[in-house]
């Protein structure tokens, strides 16, 4: 006991160092004012909250939240079979599986992203494509679109999905379900009643670096979706940067760090009473 | 198994002295922070060699980002190269040091049009490095009108084809001008008339874009666009369909600049460098190269004659008559920002 | 061992890959075509590779950016497994806590955790550099690991461990013998996060970056008012050929002779 917790010691002392101070500086600055020259000057209000409340501001956020929910969905559905084939499959598929899944995204994201742009361009291949095949008759503007950014993003965060399900399904217990297809239970039920429950870790993990990453990435609106729609993301560096109003970006970064972990709370609780319920029902 | 072990810690002792070896160096070294290739690479090696010192060249992608990173304490450069406005700001916040002009003969090769320009009166703080206009550039294949205002933008032919620089100044300032006023004014009336104005446009926008708005009309993706000079130029050679034009109503002038930031520790050095940039050979050889305008006069006849002889480059006097800086409007940035993120965040 | 695969998840993930890879054939193809902008097929060139070893700008951002990666995964890594397992015996209110605290360098937007830490740095007086980056860097990374090994040992349990230690093995002994092995996927996962996070980090690196300390993100950010050079995509074809060899030659060489393969990956 005694001995794990002087283990952690330079965790903490690293966190509270390099996270702790730093944030509680945003804290304090997101209560203070501004001089038209964008400096911080010392004079507690609570304004930059107050400006949050916009329903400008608040209809972004919106529009954030539902991007990063559709994002994790599609990459828990996307990623979850191919998780489960590697994990199931031979160990030394696994590592290949995986660093073959990985290595992609060692390759500069804006050029990973611009690529995309190449691909889904109105003289781009996928138009060329479907055009040679007769499928449409017109080129399709697939760039500057919702979908072009929801693409965008599932493509940039797969990697942070499918690592912590490999995790998880990797370690589940494969007598279980074999006693469960020896009892006669069908594969979809032995899937939703064993499987699953056992890999909520992995869901759970996944998930929330999804959700979060997705709410921070604004890269992908602007290369992909023409910056015809913003993140909050967007805003929040735009008042640290063009807008020079440090206080108000700082203000919107706390509520974002805030709503972000009850969100993640949230889901955990919601993830945790769901296993509860199959235990019970068997 | 153990032969691993060292092997790692074999490892760990070369990434140690990798990362302390690179201090070690006695030449004097200059420190420039630009945005990347913004230099022609031989100009810079010649440098190295005249003067026996080591260039250190860093780079950002941005003012914005160059001005919150010096602001929040980031050092140790000794050269910066921020835009006209961004020059005007840093003066005020107190983060350049006065140029010393003995250090910079040349200085007076700079053509007159770009001396003491408004957001740096006598040139104390800076001196110009390139400069261009904002117009429009379009596509003659699809646009077969001959466009001479920015009120051609709103046009429904082009509709879903136009292509909008993503900088809220720029573009509210063009509306502004539409409107026959100044870029850069503080009435709030006049900008929200603007941003109404802008508003009528958007249906029309296939995006806004600054950085990759070259590759997007190269491909023909869009069809008319507010671009800079110097892009439009680039545009052309690749795709010698497009046209550009400064509207009737006038456009924004902007520069990059040469300065030096407070703190610097090769202040001498930075002038010397500027000094050696503004060399008439020197400048021609650059500029040939990074295929923007040269605001050396004395430089002209060592260009080639395809450089002296492109229009987008070399803006006429006539042209140049009609542009304005953008200034800087104080507490109104706010108001010019809560706008221009009503504008883009793709609501109503 | 027999697979227990259906064919349709074996379609899936193969599908999966090509969408995963479709981009990467692209920046490769176009590291070849000879023009720098247009986005249309204007002939094949090796150009750009010739030019890349010439341009000792990006060569500096590459060579600072794998630095800085490798330390900075070693050192999360590390840090990382040890504030997961040290989790698991502190109090439920301290777990909470903590658990709230590794969170947040993931959840905190980007340029926060730059500019916060650079007015911190500034403070400190510490000159900015890699050392600088590699700081900011593990600060985030652990976080990534720390949660993905905590996914592999919420399903494990102690009981193993426990009875490891009933029967008189030491702590290190059973560190060694049960929990790393345990944990291993979870922490191989965990640094495959952790190098991708690091060598792909623009925004927390370009504020605490200093002279000579560029590295590739923000080189490429750099040069995007100008155009990205297909040297680029040069370059990434190389990283890409470079890194699936090593790892195939690694998987070779630990592979080799040896009949108990899930041993040999560990390194001592």
């Amino acid at each position: 006991m005694k001995k794990s917790n002087l283990s952690v010691l330079p965790v903490i002392l690293w966190l509270c160092l390099f996270l702790v101070v730093p944030m509680l500086i945003v804290v304090g600055i997101s209560f203070m004012g501004r001089d038209d020259l964008g400096n911080v000057v010392l004079d507690f209000n609570l304004e930059s909250y107050s400006r949050f409340f916009d329903p400008l501001y608040l209809g972004i956020y919106w529009d954030t939240i539902v991007l990063s929910v559709l994002t994790t969905g599609l990459c828990l559905l996307l990623s979850y079979p191919l998780a489960y084939y590697i994990a199931n499959a031979g160990p030394k598929m696994q590592t290949w599986g995986l660093v073959l899944i990985t290595i992609p995204f060692w390759i500069n994201f804006l050029i990973r992203t611009y690529a995309w742009v190449l691909l889904l361009r109105t003289q781009g291949v996928v138009n060329n494509v479907l055009l040679d095949f007769g499928l449409i008759q017109e080129p399709l503007q697939m760039l500057y679109t919702k979908g072009a950014v929801l693409l965008g993003m599932v493509y940039t965060f797969i990697p942070f999905m499918v690592l912590p399900l490999y995790v998880a399904l990797d370690q589940m217990d494969k007598k279980l379900l074999e006693a469960a297809s020896d009892l006669g239970a069908s594969r979809w039920k032995s899937f939703w009643h064993i499987t699953l429950p056992q890999t909520k870790s992995g869901i759970m993990t996944g998930s929330v670096l999804v959700y979060v990453s997705t709410t921070g990435m604004f890269v992908v609106t602007d290369i992909l979706g023409g910056s015809k729609s913003s993140m909050i993301s967007n805003i929040i560096q735009s008042q640290f940067l063009g807008a020079r109003n440090w206080p108000f970006g700082s203000a919107l970064s706390v509520i974002f760090v805030i709503t972000s972990l009850i969100m993640i709370a949230l889901f955990n609780r919601a993830l945790t009473s769901k296993h509860m319920k199959t235990k019970e029902g068997r | 198994m153990k032969k691993m072990r060292w092997a790692g810690l074999m490892l760990a002792v070369m990434m140690v002295l990798t990362l302390l070896s690179g201090c070690g160096s006695s030449k004097e070294t200059l420190n420039i922070y630009s945005w990347a290739d913004n230099f022609d690479e031989e100009v810079l090696k010649e440098f190295e060699k005249q003067f026996d010192v080591k260039i250190n060249y860093d780079v950002f992608a941005n003012n914005e980002d160059l001005l919150a990173k010096i602001k929040a304490g980031g050092n140790g450069y000794d050269l910066i190269q921020p835009s006209d406005y961004m020059v005007a700001t840093m003066i005020k916040q107190d983060l350049l040091e006065p140029l010393n002009k003995d250090n910079i003969p040349n200085w007076t090769n700079i053509s007159d049009t770009y001396k003491n320009p408004s957001f740096d009166p006598d040139n104390k703080y800076s001196l110009v490095y390139m400069s261009g206009v904002t117009g429009i550039a379009y596509n003659t294949k699809y646009v077969k009108e001959e466009i001479s205002s920015w009120a051609d933008l709103w046009n429904p032919e082009y509709k879903g084809k136009v292509i909008l620089l993503d900088d809220n100044r720029e573009m509210i300032g063009m509306a502004l001008k539409k409107a026959g006023l100044s870029n850069s004014t503080t009435d709030e009336a006049q900008i929200t008339a603007a941003v109404d104005d802008l508003k009528t446009l958007l249906p029309s926008v296939l995006a806004f874009d600054t950085d990759n708005i070259k590759q997007k009309m190269i491909q023909e993706e869009g069809w008319i666009a507010t671009v800079w000079s110097g892009d439009a130029s680039v545009i052309a050679q690749n795709n010698p369909d497009v046209a550009f034009v400064i509207p009737k109503e006038g456009g924004t002038i902007w520069s990059d600049n040469y300065a030096i930031p407070k703190g610097s520790k090769h202040k001498e050095l930075a002038e010397k460098f500027i000094n050696y940039m503004l060399d008439p050979e020197v400048s021609a050889k650059n500029y040939e190269s990074i295929g923007y305008s040269d605001p050396n006069t004395k430089a002209t006849p060592f260009h080639t004659e395809e450089y002296n002889n492109d229009k987008m480059i070399n803006l006429s006097e006539e042209e140049l008559s009609r542009t304005e800086w953008l200034g800087d409007v104080g507490e109104m940035l706010q108001v010019y920002d809560r706008f221009w993120t009503e504008l883009k965040s793709g609501r109503e | 061992m027999k697979s227990k695969n259906h064919p349709l998840l074996g379609i899936h993930s193969l599908i999966m890959m090509v969408f995963i890879y479709v981009p990467i054939a692209f920046i490769i193809a176009y590291s070849f075509n000879s023009s720098r902008l247009a986005a249309d097929w204007s002939g094949f060139t090796f150009d750009w590779y010739i030019s890349l070893f010439g341009n000792r700008h990006v060569m500096e951002a590459l060579s600072n950016s794998l630095i800085i990666a490798v330390v900075s995964t070693l050192v999360s890594t590390v840090l990382g497994t040890i504030s997961a397992l040290a989790i698991r015996k502190l109090g439920k209110k301290m777990k909470v806590g903590f658990g709230g605290l590794l969170y947040l360098p993931i959840i905190i937007p980007d340029i926060i955790m730059g500019l916060s830490l650079l007015v911190l740095f500034n403070q400190f007086q510490m000159p900015l550099g890699k050392i600088t980056i590699i700081i900011a860097h593990i600060t985030f990374s652990m976080s990534y690991v720390h949660v993905v090994i905590t996914t592999r040992l919420i399903g494990m349990g102690n009981q193993l461990e426990e009875a490891a230690s009933d029967l008189g093995a030491g702590a290190w002994q059973t560190f060694r013998y049960v929990t790393l092995p345990q944990i291993f996927p979870g922490i191989i996962a965990g640094a495959l996060i952790a190098f991708t996070l690091s060598l792909d980090d623009f925004m927390v690196s370009f504020f605490v970056s200093g002279p000579s300390s560029t590295t590739l993100p923000i080189y490429i950010y750099g040069q995007v008012k100008r155009g990205i050079s297909p040297e680029i995509n040069a370059l990434c074809t190389i990283l890409i050929l470079v890194s699936v060899t090593l790892i195939f030659l690694a998987q070779f060489m630990l592979n080799r002779g040896k009949g108990q393969k899930k041993q040999s990956v560990l390194p001592f």
